[in-house]
């Protein structure tokens, strides 16, 4: 009960974190594009959503060792890796981004979406758990 | 995009991100991990959320005055809650630590494979269905 508690307050907050960071990026870059005045091409990246993917992994790493090595409970585990990690990572923001990049015919974009989400996101998961262990 | 987004849309990704995220730790609970094994519950969690973000996405597109925190509320905060790259990534690291390399690079392959055939999938359905009214009812917009 009471993780599942944490999980919902944990979980709205990694949303709220990730739609801030979603916002600050779509507010930067298309300030940034009527700077350049390159004509009117769109040269959008999901930035956001790697960063906020690897903040997740890096927590989830966290988690993990900290309730193998610092005693915290699985209420608080499950709050910290299912709540706070899974809800300020996304996966379908991820895949529906690459597929956008593919339609739009910029598939180097897309594989580097994946590439560098997926390496980067092992690289902090485990540095989170080598940090807590 | 537009400007800062209103409190309305905060409010619509807290609603969502509750629900999304109790949705998945409640389906893994029901149905939790077995140890050697494929984390099935996740799987399906990211390649459902991939195909409905997919199709509401290419909806929205081709129907922009949709309010924005009806957007924000489904897309970022429920679909974006419910779905979760952390849990796969730690998955693999520990089903790798633990020698089970057919077991990670199959949920790491089919994670990849569905996931993305899912959005590719609804991002099609999304266009298709918003095709027509759009085309018939407002033909000039651009």
């Amino acid at each position: 009960m009471i993780g599942a508690v944490l999980v919902g307050v944990f979980g709205v907050m990694g949303a709220l974190l990730r739609f801030a960071v979603d916002s600050w990026f779509a507010h930067h870059s298309s300030t940034r594009s009527i700077r350049t005045g390159r004509g009117k091409q769109k040269l959008h990246w999901p930035w956001a959503t790697l960063l906020v993917n690897v903040a997740g992994c890096f927590i989830i790493g966290l988690s993990h060792g900290a309730a193998a090595g610092l005693e915290l409970g699985p209420d608080w585990q499950a709050g910290l890796s299912a709540g706070l990690a899974g809800g300020l990572t996304t996966f379908s923001s991820w895949t529906t981004a690459t597929v956008r990049l593919i339609a739009e015919s910029r598939v180097g974009a897309a594989a580097l979406n994946i590439a560098v989400n997926l390496v980067l996101g092992f690289a902090a998961a485990a540095a989170g758990i080598a940090l807590t262990a | 995009m537009g400007p800062a987004p209103a409190w309305r849309a905060w409010l619509a990704v807290s609603a969502g991100g509750l629900v999304g995220s109790e949705l998945r730790y409640g389906l893994a609970l029901a149905f939790p991990d077995q140890p050697a094994s494929l984390p099935w519950a996740t799987l399906c969690i990211n390649v459902a959320g991939s195909f409905v973000l997919a199709a509401l996405t290419t909806a929205w597109m081709a129907r922009p005055r949709t309010a924005f925190w009806l957007r924000a509320g489904l897309g970022p905060g429920l679909l974006g809650s419910f779905t979760t790259f952390s849990a796969v990534v730690f998955a693999v690291d520990q089903l790798a630590r633990a020698g089970q390399h057919t077991v990670w690079i199959a949920y790491l392959a089919l994670s990849l494979l569905l996931g993305l055939a899912a959005a590719a999938a609804g991002w099609r359905l999304g266009k298709r269905l918003t095709r027509q009214p759009v085309d018939t009812v407002s033909g000039g917009r651009p």
